[in-house]
């Protein structure tokens, strides 16, 4: 797994690439609560490059999902790939999610 | 890797590093098995909640283990049995989650087993011999 962080004005943007599974989850959940905790609300989540992800890492989105709703900001999901949209129509993920086709899309107001 | 009867073995170790080599191992066998990337990440995905759960709460004596995943392949099915000495535990029987909750009334966690039974064409549990063995069945094309 491959985390990157941009940090804008308004908006702190995430890419994560490869597998989010149960060996490496903590580490997403680690980068993405020291994105919230340094005072970020609206918050886009790049999936363009997430081959894999496991309940270890939907544990991860809810959680962020539910601090980010919490905070009255804007989590937003893009670039999901058909796998992992199916693991998110399973999970009734698809429902709970803002999700975008691309980061141009989930960056408009 | 038994070339002749699409039928291989993976042993491995009660320890969380273990899923790695299973991902790995799950990606050859998709190459020798000719089976498609989706098929194989779901599988993988299959393989990782069943053997978490059993390295995380399978095992109290801080002991080594050795849990055992076996493959088939036939013309319409891919079966999957593991079998493990940990305390005996059926996840067949794990109440679903609600997935119609809103974000706020979700609970975190709870999602794996579900994403097992959705996943697979098939989940059977068995306790046999003083090991617990999960038969996970796929249908493939």
């Amino acid at each position: 797994m491959n985390v990157k962080i941009e940090k804008a004005e308004e908006y702190a943007f995430v890419g994560v690439e490869g597998r989010v599974d149960t060996t490496n989850a903590n580490e997403l959940e680690n980068s993405m609560l020291q994105v919230i905790s340094d005072g970020y609300t609206k918050i886009i989540l790049d999936c363009s490059g997430l081959d894999y992800i496991s309940s270890s890492g939907l544990r991860v989105f809810l959680i962020v999902q539910k601090k980010i709703t919490a905070a009255k900001g804007q989590f937003r999901l893009c670039g999901l790939q058909p796998g992992i949209v199916e693991i998110f129509d399973i999970s009734g993920f698809t429902s709970i999610f803002s999700i975008f086709p691309n980061k141009e899309a989930a960056m408009k107001p | 890797m038994n070339r002749d009867t699409f039928s291989t073995v993976l042993r491995v170790e009660n320890r969380l590093d273990e899923l790695t080599r299973i991902a790995s191992f799950l990606n050859d066998l998709g190459a020798e098995w000719t089976l498609n990337e989706r098929l194989v990440n779901s599988l993988n995905l299959v393989l990782e909640e069943a053997i978490s759960n059993i390295i995380l709460y399978g095992y109290k004596d801080g002991e080594g283990h050795t849990i055992e995943i076996y493959f088939r392949k036939s013309e319409n099915e891919i079966l999957i049995s593991i079998k493990d000495d940990g305390m005996a535990y059926n996840p067949t029987l794990r109440a679903d989650p609600d997935v119609s909750l809103s974000v706020e009334d979700r609970p975190v966690g709870g999602l794996g087993v579900f994403l097992m039974k959705k996943l697979m064409d098939g989940v059977e549990y068995q306790w046999e011999g003083g090991r617990n063995i999960l038969n996970l069945r796929k249908k493939i094309d």
